[in-house]
């Protein structure tokens, strides 16, 4: 029987290495809101990361801000302008 | 290719550094003295028998946040509310503009998207009254109250369309007056206990909770039985209508519909 604290702690090694990878695509994406879904792809595995790492109160003000409120504004300013990342 | 190369060496770097630092972590042990500061904040966090070093508060986020060092929270509100001037700044000028159509019906998402909306901003606002209101008792807080009610707004925003909100009277007028109150509730309960003192004739300090040695005054942590640990509870309650109001301003003032302001002319009010 494996112990179920390894499990988690594996479980949040596991989101910390993908959200690294969410992070460089969301960074490289040319198309901005393919870019915002990756970006908000990281800020859910950073929530459940702040909630393994017991800050719940970081996690009550995480999801709103960070998987709420910011996609839907940046989404909005994407609207303004135009969709795609020109260099 | 390059992309699937570039992934592979980001985890490689990830996951070497991962290592190292747990081959480092077994050469160092935290010092004793870390251990005791975080000893005394949780014996004196919520210690009814220890009446004259406790916030009362079984939160211990809060109670640091909003009683020990209060004036920092103080002032990063102070900060948060100069960002939501600087944007209303930013937006000046704009006055009112004229609905495209009548039919509210053809504006914003569809059927099925305003349904669910109307179901879930009720329960998100039910969950962020919770949050803020039990934020000396659980985790959560005014902050995090007020970022969670801040979604039920943008939800409304772009299900509904921007003309939902404005014609049921929830303008960004009405908005700043409500971040104002909620900005004079933390600073008059700040200087609650100093007013108290004046009364009883004793010391106090501003931004004072419970009775320290130096100052006896105090605000009560109970009422009626329920604890409420003396000013966290008002300074969470101003706070959720304070960043709740703020961030909603913020929303109202990104969805305006530019190209329609511009074509009807762009008149001031």
């Amino acid at each position: 029987m494996i112990d179920p604290q390894i499990i988690v702690l594996g479980m949040a090694a596991l989101a910390a290495l993908v959200s690294v990878i969410a992070t460089y695509l969301a960074i490289l994406e040319k198309n901005l809101v393919r870019a915002v879904v990756f970006s908000a792809i990281q800020s859910t595995l950073y929530a459940f990361l702040y909630y393994v790492l017991m800050a719940p109160d970081i996690v009550l003000v995480y999801i709103p801000v960070a998987v709420g409120l910011y996609p839907a504004v940046v989404l909005i300013l994407i609207s303004k302008t135009e969709k795609e990342e020109k260099v | 290719m390059r992309h699937s190369i570039a992934i592979v060496s980001l985890v490689l770097f990830v996951l070497s550094m991962a290592l190292l630092l747990t081959l480092a972590k077994q050469a160092y042990i935290p010092r004793k003295e870390v251990r005791d500061l975080a000893k005394i904040y949780l014996n004196t966090t919520y210690n009814p028998w220890n009446k004259k070093f406790t916030a009362m508060s079984p939160e211990g986020v809060t109670a640091i946040v909003w009683d020990y060092r209060g004036l920092d929270t103080v002032f990063e509100t102070a900060v948060f509310y100069l960002a939501i001037i600087g944007s209303i700044a930013l937006a000046r000028g704009i006055g009112k503009y004229s609905k495209p159509t009548s039919d509210e019906k053809k504006l914003g998402l569809s059927l099925i998207v305003k349904t669910v909306t109307r179901i879930t901003t009720v329960s998100i606002i039910a969950v962020a009254v919770s949050i803020a209101l039990h934020g000396h008792l659980t985790p959560g807080g005014g902050f995090q109250g007020g970022a969670t009610a801040a979604v039920a707004p943008l939800l409304i925003l772009i299900a509904f369309s921007q003309y939902f909100l404005l014609e049921r009277g929830v303008s960004k007028d009405l908005m700043l007056v409500i971040r104002s109150l909620g900005l004079a509730g933390i600073g008059l309960t700040a200087i609650a206990a100093y007013f108290i003192g004046v009364a009883m004739n004793k010391y106090a300090f501003v931004l004072q909770n419970q009775a320290k040695p130096l100052s006896e005054v105090s605000i009560p942590a109970y009422i009626d039985g329920q604890l409420i640990s003396g000013t966290l509870w008002f300074f969470n309650i101003s706070e959720f209508f304070a960043v709740m109001a703020g961030f909603t301003i913020v929303l109202i003032l990104l969805v305006i519909p530019e190209r329609a302001f511009k074509s009807s002319g762009g008149e001031e009010k």
